[in-house]
Formats: structure tokens, sequence, C-alpha cells
């Protein structure tokens, strides 16, 4: 069976976060808690999780936000000329998933149709998966004890269903269907647009982490819109920094070889 | 602002650094102590046997902390078994996974080879114990020593590959060298842990004092050594571990407190001999808090 997946294109997203809404209600997720800390100015303790300075207030996703849409906003300094981009972004479901590969419990999982799942009755919370992703995607929340991420909507996609925020965005921006269609839509549509000349538009998400299956068409390059340009999944890296810790174990075994050895012995042979 | 390309996990210091201090400690000790038995150097017997006293109640503590610091605790035993009944799991492309069974195996060594210690010393009084020792002393007392002395080593480092195997920049920046890191530190803390137990009962030998300082200098310089090419690989990623409180730690801890001054500490001793017991035990508690410093630092700086 095909992968399911998701075209997001940035080129025709309003910003309008039908897709936040529509995928907290699907998932039943609650509001962002408050993280309430010291910030210079205040002399009692605010929210320090909400930018409360731009259309972007989460500023990034969470355990309760499984989406996000990204606003970036451009000005120059008195703001005469501005440009503003917006991208929904959510988990990628990595075909190398890094929070996959770092799970100790067999918790996250990947489905038959590609997307990578979190079993909530199987996490034991060691929130190892949440530095293991190179996009900061996977969380810890405090209430389960476990980690949460975007499902793809698993629920939906395995009973013919598309994804709840594909369902609610209102231009097509997110695309839900196979990988493959998806991917040549993604191809027409750069065409498109180079056409029209806007030569920095890239699509964001055929070689990274193994394949995305839910990739990006971009205005800009992929920094812009905070995403890595050249994602590492860390367990790429294991064999090399397995190798140079088992060579300073050796070193250190003859080390204490040496430092132990038997003095007296030499001094007693003729 | 732009977000963060990774998330930090939020691990608490007082359970995941002291873990791998703890940890590195315990097989540090340990792994010294097997080799020693396994090379056959009579003479040091009695460090063999210090090692191995240190080891194991070290050990011990290191599952609580680890526990405590999982989301759900109740639920630890699923990083042995998964999908369903007896069904032994391991994920051989998370350090997690495989460094807790390498814990599992090293703390079954260790308790072995603190037994043997025990009986040797007369110490052993639980008929329980008793047997398990008599079962096992069916095996030639090596061939423990050499499992644990393996998965010693394993332990002492797998916690270095752990943080190298993540995106956050300053674990990712020092890929591939935080595991030799923890390795050398684990030998420096582990002979450091034998000298100061060994010379707070006034067991240390001139001869043995000697040895460990023989095995220990060259262990630190090569700590000093690791730590520079790791900053230097890491570049602008080093900053959060060279700056605030972690930058105090790490620089006034580890490098200052922990490495410089007890390398001064012991050439400034008579050239030839080793430190007195006093001085031995000064020295190995600066080694020993400087590699608590060290692993704080490391884990806290790669989280802010």
């Amino acid at each position: 069976m095909n992968a399911k997946g998701m075209f997001v294109d940035t080129s025709i997203c309003t910003g309008c976060k039908a897709c936040q809404v529509a995928c907290k209600e699907w998932n039943g997720l609650s509001g962002e808690p408050s993280h309430f800390a010291k910030k210079a100015g205040y002399p009692y303790r605010v929210a320090n999780n909400f930018s409360g300075r731009s259309y972007d207030n989460t500023q990034n996703l969470s355990a309760t936000d499984w989406r996000h849409v990204r606003f970036i906003e451009q000005f120059n300094a008195d703001r005469s000329e501005a440009r503003w981009l917006f991208a929904s972004d959510s988990c990628k479901h990595c075909n190398n998933a890094g929070c996959l590969n770092a799970c100790p419990v067999q918790a996250i999982v990947r489905t038959d149709l590609g997307n990578v799942f979190v079993k909530q009755e199987v996490c034991i919370g060691c929130k190892y998966c949440i530095p293991a992703c190179p996009y900061g995607v996977i969380s810890f929340d405090q209430r389960t004890g476990t980690v949460h991420k975007c499902t793809l909507c698993n629920d939906r996609i395995h009973n013919g269903l598309g994804t709840a925020c594909a369902k609610a965005c209102p231009t097509g921006s997110i695309a839900f269907g196979d990988v493959p269609d998806l991917k040549m839509r993604a191809d027409a549509r750069l065409v498109q647009l180079k056409k029209l000349g806007y030569e920095k538009a890239n699509i964001y998400g055929y070689d990274e982490a193994g394949g995305l299956n839910v990739f990006y068409l971009f205005l800009d390059k992929p920094e812009v819109y905070g995403q890595p340009e050249k994602p590492v999944v860390p367990q790429d890296r294991l064999h090399i920094s397995s190798g140079v810790t088992v060579a300073a174990a050796i070193a250190v075994a003859v080390g204490a070889a040496i430092a132990f050895r038997e003095r007296g012995e030499k001094k007693d042979k003729p | 602002m732009m977000a963060l390309e990774s998330q930090a996990p939020h691990w608490e210091w007082y359970y995941i650094a002291l873990y791998f201090f703890i940890g590195g400690v315990s097989a540090g000790a340990y792994f010294i102590g097997s080799l020693i038995e396994l090379l056959g150097y009579e003479k040091h017997r009695e460090v063999s046997k210090a090692a191995y006293r240190i080891a194991f109640p070290l050990i011990c503590i290191t599952p609580v902390l680890l526990i405590a610091d999982l989301g759900r605790p109740e639920r630890f035993w699923h990083l042995f078994f998964s999908n369903g009944p007896g069904s032994i799991y391991t994920n051989h492309t998370s350090p997690l996974s495989v460094g807790t069974w390498a814990l599992l195996v090293y703390s079954g060594m260790s308790f072995l080879s603190f037994l043997n210690v025990q009986v040797e010393d007369g110490r052993l009084a639980l008929p329980a114990l008793k047997k398990v020792h008599e079962m096992f002393s069916r095996l030639p007392h090596k061939v423990y020593a050499a499992i644990g002395s393996f998965f010693g080593f394993f332990v002492a480092g797998y916690t270095g590959v752990l943080l190298n195997t993540t995106a956050r920049p300053l674990w990712a920046g020092t890929d591939p060298w935080i595991g030799a890191l923890f390795i050398v530190s684990a030998a420096s803390t582990g002979a450091a842990a034998i000298a100061l137990v060994m010379a707070r009962r006034q067991a240390l030998a001139p001869d043995t004092a000697r040895s460990l300082q023989t095995f220990e200098q060259p262990v630190m310089i090569a700590e000093l050594a690791i730590i520079v090419v790791m900053l230097a690989v890491a570049g602008r990623y080093a900053v959060p571990l060279l700056t605030g409180l972690s930058g105090v730690l790490f620089l006034g801890g580890a490098v200052l407190l922990g490495l410089l001054v007890p390398l001064g500490r012991q050439f400034m001793a008579r050239a030839g001999t080793a430190e007195r017991d006093g001085g031995v035990i000064i020295t190995s508690a600066f080694i020993l808090a400087g590699s608590a410093f060290l692993r704080i630092a490391l884990v806290q700086a790669g989280q802010s």
C-alpha cells in the first residue's frame, strides 16, 4: 500500500489557522498550558511560551499543539515594506525517523500507511525521542507522563478519511493523499511558480531524513521557515561515535595493563 | 524568532547527570578491578577488591535515579519486555535501549564480584547469598570479571554516545567525542574512588598508590585533550557549555578543579613518590567532584 502523506503548499497558505483548530478538535487536544517564568521588566512571573507580539502566538509545536502555523513576519526598519510568509508545520512522518530509532520500548511505531505513531499505553516517558527529532516535533506532556505528536490522524486515515487539517484547509494549502500522487502535484506546482518568477521556490522533504511523508513547497530557503537546511537523523552518526568510544575504551584498558603491571617481576629475571 | 530545530528533553540533572556520574564511577572502578584480576596481577589484588566493593553498591543507586526521571515510572519494565508477555525487546539503533541491557548485565556481574570479595573476607553471613555464591563459583571468577569488564566499559561509555546521538546543537556538535570523554573520565574517577577508599582505610601501600597515579595521570591528560578537541569540533555550538552557570561548572569545576588541580597536586608531590593518604583523599575528591560537574554541565548546557 502506498504511504499516505501531506503536501503543504505554503504559497497558498493564508495563515487562517483552521488547520490548528481542526487538529485540536479532532484529536481532543487542550489549550497549551502556560509556562510561567520570570521575565525582565515584570515584578511577577509571566507566561513565557506565548510570543505576545506576533500573529504566531504558540511559536512551536508541543504536546498539545500538533499543528502550528508559522508566521514569518519580515519588516524593514520603518515598517514601510513587509513580507509575510505562512507555513503550516507538523510532524513530517520521516521515513528515517529519529524518534522511532531512539525509542527504547517500541512505543513509537510506523503503521502500514507509513505514518509514525506514538502508542500512549506503551510510552514510559524516558524523553529520549525528544532530542532525537531533528525538527523539534515530539514533546512531553507532564499530565500524561508520555510524549505526544501528530499521528497523521491515524484513526481517520485507517478508515478511509483524510487528515482533519487537510479537510479543514480552505485554500488547499494542505493536501492529503498517496505520497507519489502528492509529489506529482508538487512538481507541477513548482514549475508553475518558477514560471511566475518565484526563483527561490523549492520543495522540502524529498531527500531529507530518508524522505518526508509530509513535505513542503517553500518560497524561500528552508531556514526562513524555521526548517533545518540539512537535517541529520542522529542515529546516522551512531557507528562513528560508538567506534571512537570503543577506541577510547581499548586505549584505557591498555593503559591499565601497563600502569598496574607487576614491577618487581623484571628485576627477578636475570 | 525562529523556533528551535530540536527540543530539549528536560532531563533533571539530579537524576540523569547524577546517574551518568555514579554509573561512571562504578563502571570505571569495576573495569580497573576486573582488568587487574583478568591479567593476574596478584600484587594488586587489594585494588581489585576495593574496586568490587565500590562498584556494586554504587550501581544499586542508579536504577532508582533512572526510573525516577521517567514520566511513567511504573512502566520501566517496558524497556525489557515489549509486545506481549515474555517477548524480550532491544532496539539496536537506540543507545538507551542497548545501554539498559548493558546496565542489567553489568549489575549482575558486579554483584557476583562483590559476593566474591565478601566471601574472601569471610563477611558473607546470609545463607541465601552463600548459596548464590556457591552456584556461580562453578564458573571461574575470571569469566564474570571478563563479561563485567566489557559491560563496565559499555556502561561508562554508552551515556556519552547517547548524548551524541541526538539533534541538540551542543550534543550533536560535539559528536563523536562525548563517549570517549566519558570513558576516560570514568577511568580517572574509578581510580580516584579506589584510591580514596583505600586511603581512608589506611590500606593504600605506596607501591599501589604509585600504580594508581601512573594510571590516572595520562588518563586525565587524555581527558583534557579530548575536551580541547571536542570544543574545537563543536565551534559555536559549544557556547552554552562555556557561558553562564554551565560555563562555571564546566571550566571552573570540571576542567580546573577536576583536572588541572589534581594533576598539579600530583606533580607537586615529591617526584617519584606518591602522595600520602591525606593528599590522596583530597586529590581523589577533586577528581570525583570534577567529573560530577563535567556531566552536570554537559547535560544541562545541552538542554539550554
